[in-house]
């Protein structure tokens, strides 16, 4: 049994371990990726040398914590592993983690999830083409593969990120069509100019954006606004990307909506949560300390609700510290308050980007019935609509059609089909109870299961 | 699909995607070697659906790991590739 499991390689957990060092306690890290630093400081392997990785000054304060996590002895890294279940057990919680090699188990007195988030799923005609990526799947070959998976790329969202990610293509060798925000620019400058206050305490990340508008410039790559991906072209793999003005020929396209909290482990460990605003997805509901209402459950960054690297380590220090003090370790209200101090002014920004991405009209929108939904299960919209009349809850829809039954276990089709429920129903959105999170919760053979292994640090 | 210069990769070695042999450099992972190869389809429905999210969530890209003692389905995008390995995107197990 160890003190803390941390779960996520992330600025959350990197702050909650930094916080947790140097007092006995046994701490270990599980994280799906080999390295750490979570989806924001994608890591190369440690098999390749990068000459200035990610240089952009946005970057310069994670890599400078996540140089100060990787010596960190005190913490013991598992890589390469997936959580796959979270469960009381005794006083503590029982961790099943799972990789190709095999499934294991992990008690741990606390536990602490730092999931991150990902890429918001939106249907539209030909998003299962091959070929169709989430802007995030594209940045993350660029930061930690070292690849541009593509030849042409069109990038069609709301979300600011694309501006970031089009010039990391760009720089990186690929080529870039467009850049197509679904939004007017004045959505984007509307909320910019009356919260200027926010907006000029954040100016970095203003000026991050506009270097890479820059930088598109020069490359002469189209950054437009007002224009609404329509659909995704091709037969086996994607040709282009069809706008209201006309289409425009690419090999790949990158979605780029806003972004989700991963939520499977709380909610299999029976946290309460809440629909997020905007983007939508659920995040974990917390005390003061980041505990959940799991008592001895800890959940920090977007898994509380998207906001940002920034958010994210604040949080994951104010978890840190809420474990400490369960653990009856520390005096931690006096190191908390200026910590809480920071997070309330990066709140401003937070709401700001969130309000300027904000994906609503495009969620608003009804794709043609013939559209998948469901992608693991190729259930279509027109397929769920013909369940609405018997079949008002996601549950009762996965029955009759399949959908949210494949091997993303819901997480690409969840938010989509909620909303399409809210639609047919008139209820809100935010009032419809989601699929129920299931162990495993990651794909996982079940010889590995059976053949699980005991917790080796008793 | 190109890599990008300015890195300098792991050893080269080769593995193989249904029957084929794919050239790829250690630390890489099999959606990488598989993509920066011009392949594109992985796994779900009828074999066609291309990598989604890259990050472990979607379950688009997965494959089947092949060695003597068993088959696997695993997420080719979080595998990294081993000399000789042997992958399928035809055929759960």
């Amino acid at each position: 049994m160890i003190d803390v499991a941390i779960v996520g390689g992330g600025p959350a957990g990197q702050t909650a371990a930094e916080r947790l060092s140097g007092r006995g306690l046994r701490v270990a890290m599980v994280d799906e990726q080999m390295r750490p630093g979570g989806q924001i400081l994608r890591q190369p392997p440690a098999d390749f040398q990068v000459d200035r990785w990610l240089p952009g000054r946005g970057y310069r304060a994670l890599k400078a914590r996540l140089a100060r996590f990787e010596v960190l002895h005190e913490v013991t890294w598992l890589g390469g592993q997936s959580v796959i279940g979270v469960a009381r057990s005794g006083d503590g919680f029982a961790l099943t983690l799972a990789s190709a090699a095999g499934a294991r188990r992990l008690d741990a007195r606390r536990v602490l999830i730092a999931t991150g988030c990902y890429d918001l799923p939106v249907p539209l005609p030909g998003w299962t083409i091959p070929g169709v990526m989430t802007a995030g799947a594209v940045q993350a070959f660029v930061k930690g593969q070292r690849i541009v998976p593509g030849r042409r790329f069109v990038l069609a969202g709301t979300h600011p990120l694309m501006l970031i990610v089009a010039a990391q293509v760009v720089e990186a060798g690929g080529e870039v069509a467009g850049v197509f925000f679904d939004q007017p620019l004045r959505a984007i400058a509307g909320p910019t100019i009356r919260q200027a206050f926010a907006a000029a305490r954040h100016l970095g990340h203003f000026a991050e954006a506009a270097g890479a508008r820059l930088a598109l410039a020069r490359a002469g790559v189209p950054v437009r606004f007002g224009l609404p991906l329509v659909a995704v072209e091709g037969r086996d793999a994607v040709t282009g990307a069809r706008f209201d003005d006309g289409m425009i020929a690419c090999d790949r396209v990158a979605l780029c909506y806003g972004f989700v909290p991963q939520s499977d482990l709380p909610r299999q460990a029976g946290a309460s949560v809440a629909w997020s605003p905007q983007a939508g997805g659920w995040r974990t509901r917390c005390n003061a300390w980041m505990e959940s209402d799991v008592a001895g459950l800890f959940v920090a960054g977007e898994t509380t609700g998207v906001a940002g690297a920034e958010i994210a380590a604040l949080e994951g220090d104010l978890a840190g510290l809420g474990l400490l003090c369960g653990l009856g370790m520390a005096d931690v209200e006096s190191i908390a308050a200026p910590i809480r101090a920071r997070l309330r002014r990066a709140g401003t920004f937070a709401a700001l980007l969130a309000e300027i991405a904000d994906p609503h009209a495009v969620l608003a929108r009804t794709p043609p019935a013939d559209t998948v939904l469901c992608r693991c299960e190729n259930v279509t919209i027109g397929a769920i609509d013909a369940t609405q009349a018997f079949a008002g809850n996601a549950h009762a829809v996965k029955l009759a059609t399949r959908c949210g039954m494949g091997v993303c276990q819901g997480r690409v089709c969840e938010g989509a089909l909620l909303r399409r429920i809210a639609a047919a129903t008139g209820q809100a959105v935010e009032t419809q109870a989601g699929f129920t999170a299931r162990f495993p919760a990651r794909p996982v053979p079940v010889g590995d299961l059976v053949r699980i292994a005991p917790d080796a640090t008793n | 699909m190109t890599r990008i210069t300015g890195t300098t990769r792991g050893p080269a070695m080769r593995f193989v995607v249904d029957g084929a042999p794919v050239d790829a450099f250690a630390g890489e992972t099999v959606a990488t070697a598989m993509l920066a190869s011009g392949r594109l389809r992985f796994g779900g429905p009828d074999e066609s659906r291309g990598l989604l999210c890259n990050m472990g969530t979607c379950s688009g890209c997965l494959v089947t790991l092949v060695t003597d003692a068993r088959r696997t389905r695993t997420r080719a995008c979080l595998l990294r590739v081993a000399d000789g390995m042997r992958i399928e995107t035809a055929g759960a197990s």
